[in-house]
């Protein structure tokens, strides 16, 4: 008979499991890939902590995708999620076990949670980072994050404070293989639970909206400010409902109001990975960029031949966004 | 912050016990010619059933019935095996429920609750209803990580 008994050691890299909207939003799964790259350069483990009601298929999910350990604060009072409880209760559990690192998804949840526990565990915060790693001179956290509205990129360490916190956006990474062989350890820590006096929840229900959306699609047109005008950013959503893709956008469209907030790719938008992105009418800024840097096959229209998005995009088309669009519309209306 | 909890899990299959995931545990001895044991075994990936074992006694330390991977090959006690939709649960002669298996399907893994009241060959209690799972008492490892290796059966 073998008896493995939990090792009373905690890995020093945590990844905070944000399972909301779990089986669309796979950023935790992203941020354990990489924490075992972190973890393995530090010579540690990778830990996965995990608060909510009834989380078992999640804590095992972790484990399925590489977390070498699950830290599970599992309680009927976390069914709902209310930041001062959560910050409250991770900040504890963190003082506690004092991870080196603390990651999160860079997701409404994370932005709303992390820099109220960054304040609490009185150290420093990386926001939408767009790559981690370890400094093998001096074992620091490299938070590669966009600074001064994304023109730059800032190389961020966090020398004397502990843990190392970063968010990431969703997409940045890839997720490792679900392993159904992994065995992990599981960790209850004995933390107090109580709820949230302030704050009574009365009600929740989903937002409504295309199951997958645009983290999921596999094909997304992304119009910028080049696309002109709302009737005419409007051919994007047409070719995407006639080919069954998706729409995204750069902030200049979102701010213009021809696309809604949630399909705002790049660094304060989201991170996407299709296999076929279209990119109209969008220079290429770097706040734009970040978000879509992990599609398979770019093919970028522009008028500006000098635009950025010609370094990255696999096809390049020089012209005027709204009529190639227009045209390409028309084509697959006769093909399709 | 007091003393924490620990045990493994499975990223496929998992009982609940003393409020924790665990791959499988064992009470008692399995190996035992007479004496009380209770095995929740491990299932392994490609597989969905749980695989219950054990010799249970009533409050007065007398034999109910052993069960061998979900099957029942001694029954003194005249108990029952009923199957139920995703497990199964043994009733004594008199109609109590000693004991029942439900396995819930995740997406992509499979949790084993167990609820029982069983008691060991002395007349003790060494397992009771706890929240979702059991809480269970004595001689027990709560964290298997392989099946069970039985060496007389």
């Amino acid at each position: 008979m073998k008896n493995t008994e939990p090792s009373k050691a905690l890995g020093s890299v945590w990844i905070f499991g944000d399972y909301r909207n779990y089986f669309q939003n796979r950023v935790t799964l992203q941020l354990i890939a990489k924490g075992k790259d972190l973890a393995e350069r530090l010579e540690t483990e990778v830990t996965v902590l995990v608060l909510g009601d009834r989380i078992h298929q999640y804590a095992m999910e972790y484990v399925a995708h590489g977390a070498d350990v699950v830290l599970a604060v599992d309680h009927p009072h976390l069914k709902a999620y209310q930041v001062e409880t959560y910050t409250r209760i991770i900040a504890e559990i963190a003082a506690e076990y004092r991870p080196e690192i603390l990651l999160g998804g860079a997701t409404s949840f994370g932005r709303e949670l992390f820099p109220r526990l960054a304040v609490r565990l009185e150290t420093g915060l990386s926001s939408d980072c767009i790559a981690l790693e370890i400094d093998p001179e001096t074992g620091l956290l490299l938070q590669t994050s966009p600074a001064f509205g994304g023109d730059l990129l800032a190389e961020v360490i966090t020398p004397d404070h502990r843990p190392q916190m970063a968010t990431v956006h969703p997409g940045v990474f890839k997720e490792r293989p679900h392993d159904s062989g992994a065995v992990g350890r599981i960790v209850y820590p004995d933390v107090e639970i109580r709820p949230d006096t302030r704050v009574e929840l009365l009600r929740s229900r989903p937002q409504q909206g295309r199951k997958g959306g645009l983290e999921e699609a596999s094909v997304v047109f992304a119009g910028g400010r080049g696309m002109g005008h709302a009737e005419a950013f409007a051919i994007l959503y047409e070719l995407a409902e006639l080919i069954g893709g998706e729409v995204g956008a750069t902030r200049p469209a979102v701010r213009a109001g021809w696309a809604e907030e949630e399909r705002l790719l790049g660094q304060t938008g989201k991170s996407i990975k299709p296999k076929l992105l279209i990119s109209a009418g969008a220079s290429g800024a770097l706040q734009y960029t970040a978000g879509i840097q992990n599609a398979e096959i770019i093919v970028a229209v522009n008028r500006d031949p000098n635009a950025p998005i010609f370094k990255m995009a696999d096809l390049g088309l020089v012209g005027d966004a709204r009529s190639i669009m227009a045209l390409l519309l028309e084509e697959l209306r006769k093909r399709l | 912050m007091a003393a924490d909890r620990r045990s493994l899990v499975s990223a496929h299959h998992n009982y609940l016990v003393n409020n924790m995931l665990s791959p499988g545990f064992v009470l008692g001895n399995p190996d035992s010619p007479r004496g009380f044991y209770f095995l929740a075994d491990v299932v392994l990936p490609g597989e969905s059933t749980p695989r219950i074992s054990g010799r249970f006694f009533d409050a007065s330390a007398a034999l109910l019935v052993e069960l061998h991977w979900n099957r029942m090959i001694e029954n003194p006690g005249s108990c029952l095996y009923q199957p139920e939709p995703g497990g199964f649960r043994i009733a004594s002669g008199s109609g109590d429920v000693l004991l029942t298996v439900h396995t819930e399907r995740f997406p992509n893994g499979y949790l084993t609750r167990i609820q029982g009241r069983l008691y060991d060959d002395l007349g003790r209690l060494r397992v009771e209803p706890s929240c979702e799972g059991v809480q269970v008492y004595g001689n027990v490892l709560l964290s298997l990580a392989e099946p069970f290796q039985f060496s007389k059966k």
